[in-house]
């Protein structure tokens, strides 16, 4: 009997299946939720996809656990979100939990239910587009116009009590345009846009996005038509700029094309060529020597003129330490004129050196200072040291009325233009420079001086200064040695020889003393100076030995009886060497 | 997504750079030492906050895809976390209820008991064989913030309720076990509870300090 029962029961539902098969029916599909939203993150609605309903009417459910939970709902509402979908009012939405939710599709076949979908929440706000958004143009007074976008938040975001965090997003652009100019603001409702294109149309839309979460759809398009006349960007401001700027710039270039090169130089002064007086470059760009030597000749040279100015040189022979007395030489190129140099007259007894602050503070104040002479010192400067040159020398006016004493300044082969300091060792810190003994011999109290020239062409300056007393009349001035130091010039330094014997006249019947030579042990030899009054040039008597040295700084000479057979000119011994008073 | 939350970050930070430039420095000799202004505070703390929530779903998200595809963790995460005990509000009105002594000793009961785990975190993700570095680098930042967090919610609590309590306690978490297994889907699947866990939390520590500031400083006037 129950075998009979049971296999009727299969044979029914067999055929139930194959009618329903015949039909075409058959279970639903199962649905597929696709998402849940919460506008605000106090409500929130999931919508499902529903599947093949198997040629039945089919209905949907939705049921849900919550987390931590074992009590199965419902779907409280299944209307308010739209077709296939469940909305979850406040009353049944907790946040920070997760539900467990499931869609269940039930027609006559059979029931269907998805996968279950895991939501919290938290993590799925999505709010609504921000509402009311308003465009304006406005044209307030003293201030640029601009376009006033207001707009309000979006439906269920409490924002006021801080509970959903809310940012903006503007965007707009005209109308024919393809990009989009984009704005963010965070909880302000309003934005004022500059800086627009008259006569345009403007297309504006808004959308929003929570602290956490997804953005929300843009707004629908809001278009604003900006008139023709509508004032833009302060281009008043930049056209006055440019006018003004334009003429700036024409009127400096018509102040160049005028002016040229006077503000040219102005502004950079041309390098000052070389300048010497008497010579003519173009003469040289010539290429006639002759006439440019003549017109050299033509100057004073050797000075003969204006000895009054010229200050009285002495030289003095310092008594050095290590008897190395160095020259100092001072030579100048040819292509420079002599420079004067002021003698300092201070302690240092009229002793000029290269290294003396008067010295260096006058150098190249005048880089064209009167050159007076020219001056070719030639010869070979076999000096081991290095050389000091000084280029340039001026010749300031002399306070106390003396003098300039031209210096002849002979420069080296390897000259340098400035003087560096040499090393003490090598050098008496005493010594200083050549003086070309072109010598203006002021005083042994003569009014006129003369200068005794000297043949430079194949001299080495002397080596010892000369110290000058000046204003004193009646003065004679002397060569004077040092006792003990051998002027010693290392090699070929040879003293200058006075080719040109200028008369001096003297008031005094003073002997003066000319330098004849330096013997080979550089030992100085003296001659007294010859008097015109005598005619033919007597022998010489060579005075070479000193005698005593008074008032401390007058050297006596007397003529050395060994070197006399060394000279060349002898002459019987003469009258006692001139004495100072 | 990222994109948006980068923005917000960008957007969240030029704020805090803009308030760090009118504001005073935080009081380095601890509270009470100098007079911090509330409202800096609270905008110091709310982006501290935002920041470890954004650096934790980031964190989460990052494992999800690498190590959680088609595993099923999810429904082990139910019930998992060891701040569950905490009576936290779950939706607006009951937080717009409890009174904001109550919400800030959460806050801090809920910080508090993210220290150790945080820590662990650290270590056991550095272990993890093949441990993306970005996953790695947010445990460590989160890590930090933390504690400054901490720091900052003390002084807030200092200061909005003077002389009360603080020493409430707090859940322990005691998941280190799960972590070290050795069974790799259990250990990952406890990973994931972790960093599911820590997301949420962070979570309702940002929305509790958001809530809390519009309510005191801007008077619920956001």
């Amino acid at each position: 009997m129950k075998e009979n029962a049971a296999s009727r029961v299969v044979f029914i539902l067999l055929l139930f299946l194959s009618v329903s098969l015949l039909n075409g029916q058959s279970p639903p599909e199962k649905p597929k939720l696709v998402k849940c939203r919460s506008p605000g993150k106090e409500t929130f609605t999931c919508w499902w996809e529903p599947g093949a309903d198997g040629g039945l009417p089919t209905n949907y459910t939705l049921t849900y656990h919550k987390e931590g939970e074992t009590l199965i709902h419902e779907c409280p509402d299944y209307k308010t979100g739209g077709p296939n979908s469940c909305y979850f009012s406040k009353k049944h939405t907790s946040i920070w939990k997760m539900y467990v939710i499931t869609v269940n599709a039930i027609n006559q076949m059979g029931i269907s239910s998805s996968d279950p979908l895991y939501v919290d929440v938290t993590y799925i706000v999505e709010p609504e587009p921000p509402a009311n958004l308003t465009l304006e143009l406005k044209h307030p007074e003293d201030r640029k116009p601009y376009l006033w976008i207001k707009w309000s938040p979006p439906t269920m975001t409490d924002v006021k009590s801080g509970w959903f965090i809310i940012q903006y997003e503007i965007r707009l652009k005209p109308e024919k345009a393809t990009d989009w100019e984009t704005h963010f603001t965070l909880k302000q409702t309003q934005l004022k846009i500059f800086n627009l294109y008259p006569g345009q149309k403007y297309l504006v839309q808004i959308r929003c996005k929570p602290d956490h979460g997804y953005w929300s759809e843009w707004s629908p398009e809001s278009s604003i038509q900006i008139p023709n006349d509508f004032p833009v960007k302060d281009t008043s401001m930049w056209i006055f700029v440019a006018i003004l700027s334009a003429v700036i710039c024409l009127i400096m270039v018509w102040a160049v094309a005028l002016k040229g090169y006077s503000m040219v130089t102005c502004i950079l002064p041309p390098v000052p060529g070389p300048k010497i007086k008497g010579f003519d470059v173009h003469l040289l760009e010539k290429g006639k020597s002759e006439e440019l030597l003549r017109a050299l000749e033509s100057q004073d040279f050797p000075p003969t003129s204006d000895c009054e100015d010229l200050l009285m040189e002495f030289i003095e022979v310092d008594d050095c330490e290590d008897q190395q007395l160095m020259p100092r030489p001072s030579k100048e190129h040819t292509e420079q004129g002599v420079k004067t140099m002021h003698l300092d007259l201070d302690s240092d007894s009229g002793r000029g050196s290269c290294d003396s602050p008067s010295l260096l503070s006058e150098k190249c104040d005048e880089p064209q200072a009167h050159p007076s002479k020219f001056h070719t010192p030639e010869g070979p400067e076999k000096l081991e040291n290095p050389e000091t040159n000084l280029t340039c020398l001026q010749a300031p006016q002399s306070t106390s009325g003396e003098g300039k004493i031209p210096y002849f300044l002979a420069n080296g082969p390897k000259s340098s233009t400035w003087p560096f300091p040499q090393p003490p060792s090598l050098y008496s810190p005493r010594y200083s420079y050549h003086n070309i003994a072109d010598v203006c011999e002021l005083a042994l109290g003569m009014a006129g001086t003369t200068a005794t020239s000297l043949d430079q062409t194949d001299q080495h300056a002397l080596k010892a200064s000369k110290t000058i007393e000046t204003g004193r009349e009646g003065k004679a001035t002397k060569q004077r040695e040092s006792e003990g130091c051998s002027s010693k010039p290392d090699q070929d330094t040879v003293w200058p020889r006075p080719q040109d014997k200028t008369p001096l006249i003297s008031a005094k019947p003073l002997e003066y003393v000319e330098i004849h030579k330096v013997s080979q042990d550089g030992v100085l030899a003296l001659f007294p100076k010859q008097n015109e009054k005598f005619g033919a040039p007597e022998a010489s008597k060579e005075y070479s030995k000193v005698s005593r040295v008074t008032d401390s700084n007058i050297l006596v000479l007397v003529p050395d009886p060994q070197a006399q057979n060394l000279t060349l000119l002898e002459e019987p011994a003469k009258k006692a060497p001139p004495a100072l008073p | 997504m990222s994109g948006s939350r980068l923005l917000l970050l960008l957007v969240v930070s030029n704020l805090l750079l803009c308030q760090g430039v009118v504001s005073t420095p935080v009081c380095p000799n601890g509270p009470g030492n100098c007079q911090v202004s509330l409202r800096d505070l609270f905008d110091r703390a709310v982006m501290v906050s935002h920041y470890i929530h954004d650096l934790s779903s980031e964190m989460f998200n990052e494992f999800d895809k690498r190590y959680a595809q088609g595993k099923g963790f999810i429904t082990m995460a139910l019930n998992s976390c060891h701040t569950s005990s905490l009576p936290t509000p779950e939706d607006k009105e009951q937080a717009q209820q409890t009174h904001h002594e109550v919400l800030m000793s959460l806050i801090l009961g809920l910080l508090r008991s993210w220290n150790d785990p945080l820590y662990h975190l650290v270590t056991e993700v550095r272990g993890m064989k093949g441990a993306p570095d970005a996953i790695l680098s947010r445990a460590i930042e989160i890590e930090e913030e933390n504690k400054r967090l901490l720091e900052g919610m003390e002084m807030i609590f200092g200061q909005v309720i003077p002389g009360a309590k603080e020493t409430e306690p707090y859940p322990v978490w005691s998941g280190l076990p799960s972590l070290q297994t050795k069974d790799e889907d259990a250990r990952y699947s406890a990973f994931y509870n972790l960093l599911h866990c820590l997301r949420r939390d962070s979570s309702k520590i940002d929305t509790y300090l958001k809530l809390l500031n519009c309510r005191i400083i801007y008077n619920n006037n956001c």
